[in-house]
């Protein structure tokens, strides 16, 4: 710096120069300076330091300049000192600027290396609660058929031998009691009716159709009970949404409709459907809905060649049982078979929730293991 | 019913390989469980509904693919050679009870040979899953899976008086059956008796019995071919316990045409295989004898119900395959595709269940193809409602899960003396007649037993944190009544935070249970200032000194706590367990008002200033009386009271504890002064040491 303040402080006629030919060095030579000072300057008081002595107002590099060469400068000189003058002082300004940036960002870089989080370490974990799976399912399969246009309704778990046979067009000693093992309820004796546990949500049909007049859209979910002994596929206690609409002009191809419409909601778009003629004493016809195996695609083979398990080979997956309103049900409920008709249906939610995430054991939704649960967020 | 592929050909020419033959059968109403390949061809698992017992045959089976493929059905004719002897001066049949038998043949068969059945014969019962015996019984057996009608054959030696009487059980009867059982008997059975009555020698349509069995000195057969009624039989079946491939098919309805025709062919076999002398003719006591039902179906109800048309031909080409014999009879006779045309039909026998122009338009509809309807979505014509309590229920849920409570579902089965030991006096349970085990052997009474259940799984495999609710119901018994109570129930045990890189942990408490379902009183303030209310006391079940009544209003929800370490040793838990239970229709509505009465409060535009009172207080003064004494100064000025910190022992006196209150004031009007403040704080220090006898500790 003092070899500066010594060419600086003195006049270009103190130091021989007279031609602007002659400048040029001198111009270099202090851009050399410069540049090598400039790298020197590492952190910010450095920077500052070294910022003054170039561009101080008062005695800055520059300022002398200014000062001692250009004013006194010749006329023959005066205009070449001042364009040398204009562009060292845009290198300057522009590297010290450039040197402000490059100082901060690496204090900025050693001060966050202080302070950097771990990533691979977890956060405060809060506990967190969950829906049931079952839920979760009977949300969705709720939020399809409402956006459709059917109501939620929920009825009595302990029912009337009325209205879960008798009004559904199943007299005693019917065969279809016999497929329904049915829990009873120890009454003192006297009682007016014997109750039961609903073997499905169907009695809720009736108490509906009772309730209202068409036309009517409804689903209602809800637990049922069959007397079977607990096994993977088997749970005396399970799930159905029932579902049933009536109007005076509901046909057959509306009701394959409608079901085709949730089953392609619930599976995907993918997923095909048929309808296998069944037997229900409360509906006619009578259908059991296949979809295309979810597992295989519709293929009967697996992934990794060899028979699908879950479908075994069928490529179709029984999915549940419905069909039309059998007209023997309206007379129950003083409805005019011949002037209203209607379709029903009854998903096992469980199933469904079996199908549609793998699940092989039935058991599981109703042991309420937290693991299985934190499964289903 | 197992169906041979190749027996089927007996009367149909079907040429469908038995994977198709399957595929249709199952879409045309009769599900294939799978086709099995074996050494005697393709056998196909038919699974036959209950309201098809004309499918309890390969006849049957075969009318069905007749119909799919529209190829003919070969009937069955049988003209077996009869000796000049007329079977009706060997054996006479008496029916003294119709209304069981509608029906009884009867024919003899002197001098047969009792011996093992030909190769054909028991390879198609083999396939059949039947097991050879002899000749004889293998024809009954034969016929049966043939025709679908059951027969049964006697030794006609064993019968006494060459007579059949059919008749309703005698009291106290026993029989002993073929298989060997001695079974009682309830009134109301069909027995098929011989000689006087007296002696029982079969259960009609049920099994025969041991004394007049065949065996292989059997000379002379008799066979019975009957028909019984369906509802009689099913519960005797259902009494006896005893199902058989006879009670199947007349409990399900039998054909009784079809009687005389199997009974015939049974003989024709017994010539066949078994030699002998057919005894002409046939004793036939047939007092059920039905006209045959004559049922109308029209294209109006064909459309109305299907939504869609399908061509005269296929209408009357399914029901003439059927046996229907449809009959064109309205006045646009011939008329293709008439909106008007209608059909009369004639109810074959084997198809009692078919009685309605419904059941036609059934049977029209899966032979011609259910896929030939095209599906379409229906547009709703009225608005759809959630349940009443759905967006309620929703907040409550998603209030919990934020709370970190997983939900389960539990079945309410379960044990007496679990129910009984969270059960509120005075409640009669729900109790099963009939459960699978006594473990399962009442509805829970509460939801307590099952949540106590889902902690004890966990705990029993290695999961020692858990926060747990359901929303389910209980059930009660009121005199010959049920109830059933929508309840919340909340269970929760181990760490309230596990120990982590940022906190310690800490144990879930009483105050963590209560904290929460404050949370969820939150929900339903407003039509209650603070949402639910405490009230000492609660059930035996809990922790006498850890354990509160939570109210809404007057309305008493439920209550909260501790188990208790007694019960908790009971249930073999080792570590502390909170339980919670409230009612929730009253929560859901006083949710509903509270969120409909809601509306918006400005903020306040000056400063609120916090002022703590450090206070030395008797052990039996609760809090909340601290607040109620401080609320009745009516300062309005005060927007919070509350207790900040809570100390015994070092430094503090025994019987008492230092209690720290922080209030806040806040004035709508302006900003509070320090004398304003002071003042408001006198007249709370006065009203503490004067009702309370508080002394205020330099804080
Ligand atoms: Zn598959």
């Amino acid at each position: 710096m003092k070899a500066h303040e010594n060419k600086t402080g003195l006049p270009l006629v103190q130091l021989g120069i007279t031609r602007p030919e002659e400048l040029a060095a001198l111009f270099a030579d202090l851009r050399g300076r410069f540049d090598a000072d400039c790298a020197r300057a590492h952190d910010e008081s450095a920077w500052k330091q070294f910022r003054d002595a170039w561009l101080g107002r008062k005695s800055g590099v520059l300022t002398q300049i200014s000062d001692n060469w250009l004013k006194p400068a010749t006329p023959q000189l005066k205009r070449a000192v001042g364009a040398s003058l204009n562009e060292l002082r845009a290198h300057v300004e522009s590297q010290i600027e450039a040197r402000r940036l490059a100082i901060e960002s690496g204090a900025e870089e050693a001060a966050l290396a202080k302070e950097r989080v771990d990533l691979s370490l977890p956060g405060v974990i809060r506990p967190i609660g969950s829906h049931h799976l079952i839920r979760q399912v009977f949300q969705e399969i709720e939020d399809i058929f409402f956006s459709i246009g059917f109501s939620v309704v929920e009825g009595p778990e302990i029912e009337t031998p009325y209205y879960n046979f008798e009004a559904l067009n199943i007299p005693e000693f019917h065969p279809v009691r016999d497929d329904m093992d049915t829990f009873y309820i120890e009454l003192p004796k006297g009682a007016p009716t014997p109750l039961l546990l609903r073997t499905h949500t169907s009695p809720m049909q009736i108490r509906t159709m009772e309730r209202q007049k068409p036309p009517l859209r409804v689903i209602v979910p809800g637990k049922v009970y069959r007397r079977d002994n607990p096994d993977a596929t088997h749970s005396f206690m399970f799930h159905q949404v029932e579902g049933l609409a009536v109007d005076a002009d509901i046909t057959f191809c509306d009701f394959t409709g409608t079901v085709e419409y949730f089953v392609k909601q619930f599976f995907g778009p993918s997923v095909k459907t048929r309808f296998r003629p069944s037997y229900f004493p409360f509906t006619e016809p009578s259908v059991e809905l296949d979809a295309s195996c979810i597992f295989c695609g519709g293929t009967g083979t697996a992934a990794g060649g060899g028979t699908c398990s879950k479908c075994k080979g069928a490529a179709w997956i029984e999915l549940f049982g419905a069909g039309m309103v059998d007209p023997a049900v309206y007379g129950f409920v003083n409805y005019d078979a011949k002037k209203v008709s209607g379709f029903a249906f009854g998903i096992g939610i469980d199933r469904m929730a079996m199908l549609k995430y793998g699940i092989d054991d039935i058991q599981v939704f109703f042991q309420n293991d937290v693991r299985f649960l934190k499964q289903f967020p | 019913m197992k169906v041979v592929y190749n027996w089927l050909k007996d009367f149909v020419d079907v040429t469908a390989p038995p994977e198709e033959l399957a595929s249709r059968l199952a879409l045309s109403g009769t599900n294939i469980g799978g086709v099995e390949n074996g050494p005697h061809g393709a056998v196909l698992d038919a699974e036959v509904g209950s309201n098809r017992p004309d499918c309890l045959g390969h006849y049957g089976i075969a009318r069905e693919v007749a119909a799919i493929y529209k190829l003919p059905l070969k009937h069955v004719s049988t003209k077996p050679s009869e000796s000049a002897a007329k079977a009706s001066d060997f054996v006479k049949v008496d029916i003294q009870a119709p209304e069981l038998c509608g029906r009884f043949t009867a024919r003899v068969i002197r001098n047969v040979k009792l011996q093992p059945s030909p190769k054909w014969l028991r390879d198609r019962l083999e396939a059949s899953g039947v097991a050879s015996i002899s000749n004889v019984v293998d024809i009954s057996n034969y016929v049966m899976l043939e025709l679908g009608h059951a027969l049964h054959t006697f030794d006609y030696d064993k019968v006494r008086d060459q007579k059949i009487v059919v008749r309703s059980t005698r009291p106290d009867e026993k029989i002993r059956t073929l298989d060997g059982v001695e079974r009682r008997l309830d009134p109301g059975i069909c027995m098929i008796s011989d000689g006087d009555g007296s002696r029982a020698v079969g259960i009609g349509g049920i099994m025969g019995g041991a004394e007049t069995e065949i065996s292989f000195s059997t000379k002379n057969v008799l066979i019975e071919c009957a028909w019984f009624e369906p509802v009689a039989i099913r519960r005797a079946t259902r009494f006896l316990k005893l199902h058989t491939e006879a009670s199947t098919r007349f409990g399900r309805g039998a054909d009784p045409e079809m009687a005389e025709l199997a009974s015939r062919r049974c003989a024709e076999l017994i010539l066949q295989l078994a030699g002998g002398e057919l005894l002409a003719g046939v004793v036939d006591a047939y007092p059920g004898k039905r006209a045959l039902k004559k049922i109308r179906v029209t294209r109006a109800e064909i459309l109305r119900v299907m939504g869609a048309d399908l061509p005269d031909k296929e209408i009357e080409t399914s029901l003439g395959a059927l046996g229907f014999a449809p009959v064109r009879i309205d006045h646009n006779r011939g008329a293709e595709g008439s909106l008007l045309a209608a059909w009369e039909c004639t109810q074959p026998s084997w198809r009692a269940e078919v009685e309605r122009e419904i059941d036609l338009i059934e049977e029209i509809a899966r032979i011609y193809g259910l896929e030939k309807f095209p599906p379409r979505l229906p547009a709703a014509r009225q608005g759809a409602a959630r349940l009443p309590h759905h967006e309620a229920e929703t907040r409550l849920r998603e209030r919990l899960i934020g709370l970190g409570y997983r939900e389960i579902l539990t079945i309410p089965h379960v044990a007496e003396e679990r129910d009984a030991l969270f059960r509120p006096a005075g409640v009669s349970p729900a109790r099963l007649s009939n459960p699978l085990s006594e473990e399962a052997g009442v509805l829970r009474s509460t939801g307590i037993v099952t949540m106590a259940a889902a902690l004890e799984w966990n705990l029993n495999h290695g999961q020692r944190n858990a926060r747990l609710f359901e929303i389910g119901r209980h059930y009660r018994l009121n005199g010959t009544q049920s109830s059933e109570t929508c309840i919340l129930t909340i269970g929760a045990t181990g760490a309230a935070r596990e120990k982590g890189l940022y906190d310690s942990a800490r144990e879930f408490s009483f105050a963590d249970l209560k904290g929460d379902l404050d949370a969820i009183g939150q929900l339903a303030a407003g039509t209650q200032p603070n949402g639910f209310q405490w009230r000492d006391g609660g059930p035996d079940w809990l922790h006498a000194a850890k354990r509160g009544k939570v109210f809404l209003g007057n309305a008493e929800l439920g209550a909260a706590g501790q188990l208790p370490r007694r019960i908790a040793d009971r249930l073999k838990v080792r570590q502390d367990v909170f339980f919670a239970e409230l009612e929730l229709d009253p929560l859901y509505e006083a949710m509903q008002t509270a969120s409909a009465s809601r509306r918006y409060e400005p903020l306040p535009r000056f400063p609120s200033v916090d002022r703590d009172f450090s206070l030395l207080l008797a052990n039996r003064i609760p809090f909340s009386e601290i607040a109620d004494s401080i609320r009745s100064l009516h300062i309005a000025e005060i927007t919070s009271i509350e207790a900040i910190d809570l100390f015994r022992g070092k430094n503090v006196p025994p019987g008492k504890y230092s209690l720290l209150v922080r209030i806040t004031f806040q004035s709508r009007e302006g900003t509070l002064t320090d004398a304003q403040i002071n003042h408001f704080a006198g007249k709370i220090i006065s009203i503490l040491e004067h009702r309370h006898g508080a002394q205020l500790r330099a804080s």
